[in-house]
């Protein structure tokens, strides 16, 4: 009877995954049928005009997620070296709560932060560079940043904590100092470790929503023309997700080519996110 | 020279701990600071008027709480299930493994996308419209890893001697899973429904278009076209167009209530996480 019981419950849990991948491969069946990759190298959107190209989206989730990688993780990853390597036991395990306490701020809550705080200071900095509004693709990568310190603080110094503290011993012992331990015995047995903290907060920030949705400017089409000019993150832009947030999404439905292209998006992140999370975890159990 | 870069790098990684506190403890810090002057009595008993100026935010806090209710009630015989099934009925190691990475992949799932699953499934296909329990499903489904993950690491810990007394003393495996191991972790199930409510109630992406609008909702009669509102997407709406200076004070309120709510979740998990790391760390 538990037996039973519990087999169906997992079954129909694990079925209602399967069929939530499977309703997107199938939904966007017809957009990859009628533009094949086209559909995501195309630089122009213009649903009226029934042109679907995911370029520019691509464009703005990577654009936005990277640039919070890169703020996030080296002030993060400090962090969690300061907590696992400096501090004592009582002070870490408070420290470590706190941050998964601040790790749970909903991101509409960062979103408002964003708009009334974050929007303006953007605006007023860059000046110089003549932005348009205080909604850009920087803004959503700073946000963004903000957002996953905690995670990215919390995750790392899990992985630093998973060297044996032997090794530490040891190494103290040997006469080197505290920095030198930290360099060559804990970063690099922990690097493992580090790197899966980081794709499991790629695969967070790629699959943010709500926060960037509020201040990345939702402009379509926004492709730089030169890669190398800082000015194009200084422009609103489009992100997978906040796409997928808007209102198009309850316009799509109804118009079978609109509505694939939709959903080939949610396809993309969810390809996207599941490949970072999922090489994420790998490397983590690995790690441990 | 080695004494001096000791200190530099200790500075320095201080210096980033400060930061990163600084930067989100000044965050927590404005919302109290603005928040605080719209928390009233009337602020949680009123409903909405004026297009959120005006009012309290009592349907969204009960939207918010039906919503979370269903989550709960629809995830958490999942999680057991699961945990089980990874625990106890698999026996073959890749397949445990495999339902492991499972759970680690679909916690790390956007949620965006489970609201657009909802969307089709429930709201279109079912024909249900913006509905209450589309949005509890949906939820449950989002914080369905996480509720089995931190039940299935307690079952774990539970060591393995009280397992084998069970079986010396003629148990079979039904009855070693209720008088053992649900006996023993049933702290787990708990502290695992807390951080998934956590993160639920703070949602916005998977019930915008499936279950809540931002006025005009009481409390539902039916399942078909009976949405709620919610504390997240009042304040996502209010966040997109509203400068009026007693609209802020308000959503600063509302943005505080939701915090105040995620943070009493999370920290009513705490007490048995703390145990569990101190237990893992001996």
């Amino acid at each position: 009877m538990t037996r039973a019981l519990s087999w169906i419950l997992s079954l129909t849990a694990l079925a209602s995954l399967v069929l939530l991948v499977g309703v997107f491969t199938w939904q966007s069946s017809v957009i990859w049928q009628r533009d094949g990759i086209a559909y995501v190298t195309g630089h122009s959107w213009f649903y009226r005009q029934q042109q679907f190209g995911a370029f520019s989206l691509l464009y703005g989730s990577i654009v936005v997620s990277s640039m919070a990688l890169l703020l996030a993780g080296p002030l993060g990853l400090g962090a969690a070296l300061f907590i696992a390597e400096y501090l004592p036991q009582k002070t870490r395990l408070v420290l470590k709560s706190l941050i998964e306490l601040l790790a749970g701020i909903p991101s509409v809550v960062y979103g408002l932060l964003g708009i009334l705080l974050l929007r303006g200071w953007v605006y007023e900095t860059f000046e110089r560079f003549e932005p348009l509004s205080g909604d850009t693709l920087l803004t959503a990568g700073i946000l963004l940043a903000i957002m996953l310190l905690p995670t990215v603080v919390s995750l790392s110094e899990d992985a630093l904590r998973a060297v044996p503290a032997s090794q530490r011993r040891a190494a103290r012992a040997l006469g080197l100092t505290r920095a030198e331990t930290i360099w060559s015995v804990c970063l690099p047995q922990a690097r493992r470790g580090i790197t899966s903290a980081f794709l499991l907060a790629l695969g967070r920030s790629l699959g943010e929503t709500v926060a960037i949705f509020l201040v990345v400017g939702r402009q379509d089409n926004n492709v730089p023309h030169s890669w190398l000019s800082p000015a194009p993150l200084l422009q609103a832009g489009q992100t997978l997700t906040s796409k997928l947030g808007g209102a198009e999404t309850n316009i799509a439905y109804g118009d079978p080519l609109h509505w694939s292209a939709i959903m080939g998006l949610g396809l993309i992140l969810l390809i996207l996110t599941g490949a970072a999370t999922l090489l994420g975890t790998v490397r983590r159990e690995r790690n441990a | 020279m080695r004494k001096a870069k000791d200190l530099l790098l200790g500075t320095l990684l201080g210096a980033c701990l400060l930061a990163t506190l600084a930067i989100v403890g000044g965050l927590v810090f404005a919302i109290v600071h603005r928040g605080w002057p719209a928390i009233s009595v009337s602020f949680f008993t009123e409903q909405i008027r004026l297009v959120g100026a005006d009012g309290g935010i009592f349907w969204n806090l009960i939207g918010t709480g039906i919503l979370l209710v269903t989550a709960l009630l629809a995830s958490a015989p999942c999680a057991v299930s699961l945990a089980l099934l990874e625990r106890v009925w698999l026996r073959s190691p890749q397949l445990r493994r495999l339902l492991r990475l499972a759970l680690y992949t679909i916690n790390g799932l956007p949620s965006i996308v489970f609201g657009i699953f909802g969307f089709i499934v429930f709201v279109q296909w079912c024909g249900w419209g913006k509905s209450w329990l589309a949005g509890g499903l949906v939820l449950a489904m989002s914080m369905l890893p996480t509720v089995t993950i931190v039940l299935l690491e307690r079952i774990a810990a539970i060591p393995t001697r009280y397992v084998e007394a069970a079986a010396a003393l003629g148990l079979n495996r039904t009855q070693i899973v209720w008088a053992v191991l649900m006996r023993q972790s049933w702290g787990g199930l708990i502290s695992g429904s807390l951080l998934g409510l956590a993160r639920a109630a703070g949602e916005t992406a998977p019930i915008m278009f499936t279950a809540t609008i931002f006025a005009g909702a009481t409390f539902p009669r039916a399942v078909v076209e009976s949405p709620v509102l919610t504390l997240s997407y009042h304040i996502f709406i209010l966040a997109q167009d509203s400068f009026a200076p007693a609209v802020g004070t308000k959503l600063w309120g509302a943005a505080l209530v939701l915090l105040g709510l995620v943070f009493s979740f999370t920290l009513a998990a705490l007490p048995a996480r703390l145990r569990q790391h101190e237990e893992s760390n001996v």
